[in-house]
């Protein structure tokens, strides 16, 4: 038996600085620890600030997520202000936040993570030299096109919000902006531009609506086959390079999943309230831990920071959150090593467990039974995770299913806009109040707790889907989720470890917002070996 | 081909997001048609672990020449001058900073972060973050006023939080094409091609602004009146061309109803974001502007105003921009 410990600093594509330390047994990652290598102290500069300060200041939390910062922050002074939102800024704000992911995808599929498709590893698949000629970084047959045109959602953003990213146009009570009839013409044509050329044309190579048939693992094995341009469409491709090369059989998680849910049907969340906001929810809020749904609740929601560089040593619920760093010098002589927290779960009959959050969550969440007439009702993914298992795959086709159905909303709410009624009623604002607000980013459960005191911020938490993702073990020396994804992953070639990249990459995870890998057996601070056999 | 290295300290990827949203050219034509090559690049680059390590190295050891070095972010120097706050490819990204700086014929700052602190400096500056050469408006930041590249250029600053993919991309492509003498600096070291013009210029609000007339409700902000006076529009104080060549092709934030922020200044958080600051206009007396457009003073500004409300016609009062 051989074992190595590799440390790879920086991970890199993975918005921010991720290291990971890893132990590798037989050619098999038997223990990973992932470091967030990076400290903003965000949550420091909005204590004792105007109370929509987090309005400016949480989307520039993470550039990438921004819009989806602005989205949460907003509903967490909504439900503190307790405000009236008319239906049109209800629908705008969903519009605005559903273009930030519908460009994400694609940006995120191809300069991301398809490049790593084109890794000489694979040179050996019969479909090696197709990868390469679509997916090579800026030359590629789909490179371009993909990530160029991912800029188009996000003009729509613009017409709303005057810019993406960094606009701070939502505000408690609706939203700045006043669109007229040209602006939704607009838009509605820019959509159906990005659709016409990149979703149904070059990903899908089908109609919208026959991609919306797939309801099980098996349709969606039979839509490839069905006829030549799915099959050669980047997703049919994606499908079949993916099975041939392996994605679907490592990088598995914790199979335990939360989804805090996002945009919110106008008539339902018209006076915003925390106990009210799973009801509203489109995009359905949800646990599904250990085979079992239940319904998604803040207040079982803590963060853990034994292993993280904060003082404290007990789990704290956000609104009595503490954001207190020290030295990471000082910190890894107390087994500390990222700036990520741990957040946790309580999960009934369970305890408090890591979750991991993202498109793969939100797609369990609406396998879900008992959805509403308004709710997302989907089945697909449920279906996938219970046949394949869980897997740097099927997160990734989670990822690019969300494509078709966010534009499918998106049209939906723009046709209803009232552009005569009002989208903004001014709130009445109490000096002190406790807020929750959240979103569903790209990536995954984006949340903000406040806490209003005399006119101004006394606590601010945001719990972001990379700490639920990436955050360290716990206090019980529990992995989080991406630890636990990287176990078992196979290397082929630890001097170009591409496999780490594809788990860490399949989470999509976003360290602005909060990563290196160590021993999972021990937890012993590992040698000094690193990749390339440097020293 | 020119080379670029891009790294970010403590940085959002924003501006890293705002360069691929640019169209013309779009980042790919930059590759391919501009002959630029991106040796890496946090959300771009290929190599990971010790293969992007060797590469830096080579850059910073000059052993790799180095034509421009980008920066996002600001320099992080805590904890107590250590730069642990900010660890990149295993040490303090503050020294890969000077190292690659001084390796680099030309070194430019995208973004707020990067130029001046921007947020993360933002009381109580937890991070003790500084920009590469100015700290909010003082000269200095982490290189110190005297610092200058290779080439004899101080840093170039292209603030905004985000900067604009055009001036993100024009400025790189003078630099790529040797055009490095055609872009004359302010003395906040912005290139004067973007930043001489106010926000204001351009705003298609600018009417309501002449004649005194108020926006007083968010929601109606796209339809009626001027935002300087109630929601703290920083738009006539503010440098930047964004109403001139619009974001995302669409629109800016003043067209969409949002105050502007003043985002390309060093201020920027204005006030710290103290409490009444957050969209509202900070007032002498309780009614005049406690801040008046640029080379104006406050005499010649209320003489103004008050004519300006006698002459304001009826349409000035209306929505102009209906449904």
């Amino acid at each position: 038996m051989t074992s190595v410990d590799l440390f790879v600093s920086p991970l890199g594509r993975v918005e921010g600085d991720l290291d990971v330390r890893v132990t590798i047994t037989d050619g098999v990652v038997t223990s990973a620890w992932t470091e967030a290598a990076m400290f903003r102290g965000f949550e420091m500069i909005l204590k004792g600030k105007d109370p929509q300060a987090g309005l400016i200041v949480t989307p520039r939390i993470c550039g990438i997520c921004g819009g989806s910062h602005l989205y949460k922050s907003c509903y967490a002074l909504d439900t503190a202000w307790k405000t009236y939102v008319p239906p049109n800024a209800t629908l705008v704000r969903n519009i605005a936040q559903a273009c930030e992911t519908l460009q994400s995808i694609p940006r995120y599929f191809y300069a991301l993570f398809a490049v790593d498709l084109t890794n000489k590893n694979y040179a050996k698949s019969k479909l090696y030299d197709e990868a390469v000629r679509r997916f090579a970084p800026y030359v590629g047959t789909s490179y371009q096109s993909g990530v160029v045109l991912s800029n188009k959602p996000v003009e729509v953003y613009a017409i709303f919000g005057g810019q993406w990213p960094h606009s701070s146009f939502m505000v408690p009570g609706g939203v700045m902006s006043a669109p007229g009839l040209a602006d939704v013409t607009r838009a509605t044509a820019i959509l159906n531009h990005w659709k016409d050329n990149w979703l149904e044309k070059q990903w899908l190579g089908c109609s919208i609506d026959r991609w919306m048939q797939i309801r099980t693992w098996d349709d969606m094995m039979a839509w490839v086959e069905e006829n030549e341009a799915q099959y050669n469409s980047d997703c049919g491709f994606f499908i079949r390079y993916a099975l041939d090369v392996g994605l679907h059989k490592y990088g598995a998680g914790v199979g335990n999943y939360l989804a805090t849910g996002t945009y919110f049907e106008p008539s339902l969340y018209e006076n915003p309230t925390v106990e009210g906001r799973n009801a509203a929810l489109i995009n359905r809020s949800g646990v599904y831990a250990n085979g079992q749904f239940s319904e998604f609740d803040q207040a079982r929601v803590s963060e853990d920071v034994t292993h993280s560089f904060y003082e404290g040593n007990r789990p704290l619920h956000p609104w009595e959150g503490e954001t207190r760093p020290i030295d990471p010098e000082v910190g890894r002589k107390q087994g500390k090593y990222s700036w990520a927290k741990s957040p946790r779960y309580e999960v009934p009959d369970m305890g408090r467990v890591p979750l991991e959050v993202g498109p793969l969550a939100r797609r369990v969440a609406a396998a879900a039974p008992g959805a509403a007439a308004h709710q997302d009702d989907d089945p697909l993914f449920l279906d996938m995770i219970q046949k394949l298992g869980p897997s740097v795959f099927v997160r990734q086709m989670a990822r690019m299913h969300e494509g078709p159905k966010y534009f499918t909303w998106v049209m939906d709410w723009l046709a209803r806009l009232e552009l005569k009624e009002s989208f903004y009623a001014k709130p009445v604002e109490p000096l002190s109040g406790k807020g929750f607000g959240s979103t569903e980013a790209a990536r995954g459960a984006l949340s903000d707790w406040i806490v209003l005191e005399d006119g101004k911020i006394e606590n601010y938490q945001v719990v972001t889907p990379t700490a639920w993702n990436i955050g360290p073990r716990d206090s019980l020396e529990v992995r989080g989720p991406i630890e636990e994804a990287l176990v078992g992953s196979p290397i082929v070639d630890q001097e170009d470890p591409v496999e780490l990249g594809h788990v860490a990459r399949s989470f999509d995870s976003c360290l602005v917002c909060t990563v290196h890998a160590y021993d999972g057996k021990t937890g012993r601070e590992l040698s000094k070996f690193v990749v390339n056999g440097m020293v | 081909m020119t080379s670029v290295l891009w790294f970010q300290g403590g940085a959002c990827s924003g501006n890293t997001m705002s360069f691929l949203n640019a169209e013309e050219p779009n980042v790919v034509d930059l590759i391919v048609d501009f002959g630029l090559e991106v040796l890496w690049h946090p959300s771009l680059g290929l190599e990971l672990g010790n293969n992007a390590q060797k590469l830096f190295w080579d850059c910073a050891r000059g052993e790799r020449p180095l034509d421009v070095f980008v920066f996002e972010g600001t320099v992080m120097n805590g904890p107590n001058g250590t730069g642990r706050y900010d660890m990149f490819a295993d040490r303090p990204m503050k020294d890969w900073v000077t190292d690659l700086a001084n390796a680099a014929s030309i070194v430019v700052a995208i973004g707020d972060c990067a130029c001046w602190g921007g947020i993360p400096a933002a009381d109580p500056n937890p991070t003790d973050s500084t920009g590469l050469q100015f700290h909010k408006r003082a000269k200095g930041g982490f290189l110190g006023a005297d610092w200058r590249s290779k080439s004899g250029l101080p840093i170039i600053n292209i603030p905004g939080c985000p900067a604009h993919p055009d001036w993100i991309t024009q400025i790189i492509v003078a630099l790529a094409t040797g055009r490095a003498g055609d872009i004359a600096l302010d003395d906040l070291h912005r290139p004067q091609t973007f930043f001489k013009t106010f926000t204001q210029t351009g705003c298609t609000r600018v009417q309501f602004f002449e004649y005194k007339q108020a926006t007083m409700n968010f929601g109606e902000g796209t339809r009626t009146g001027c935002l300087f006076y109630e929601f703290g529009c920083r738009g006539p104080m503010t440098h930047s061309p964004c109403n001139r060549i619009l974001w995302n092709r669409q629109s800016s934030k003043t067209r969409a109803g949002m105050p502007c922020l003043g985002c390309t200044e060093p201020e920027f958080p204005f006030f710290d974001l103290r409490k009444g600051t957050v969209f509202k206009t900070q007032k002498v007396s309780g009614v005049i502007p406690k801040e008046i457009p640029e080379g104006s003073d406050h005499l010649t500004y209320m003489a103004h105003a008050s004519a300006a409300r006698i002459a304001a016609p009826q349409w000035s009062k209306e929505d102009m921009f209906v449904v």
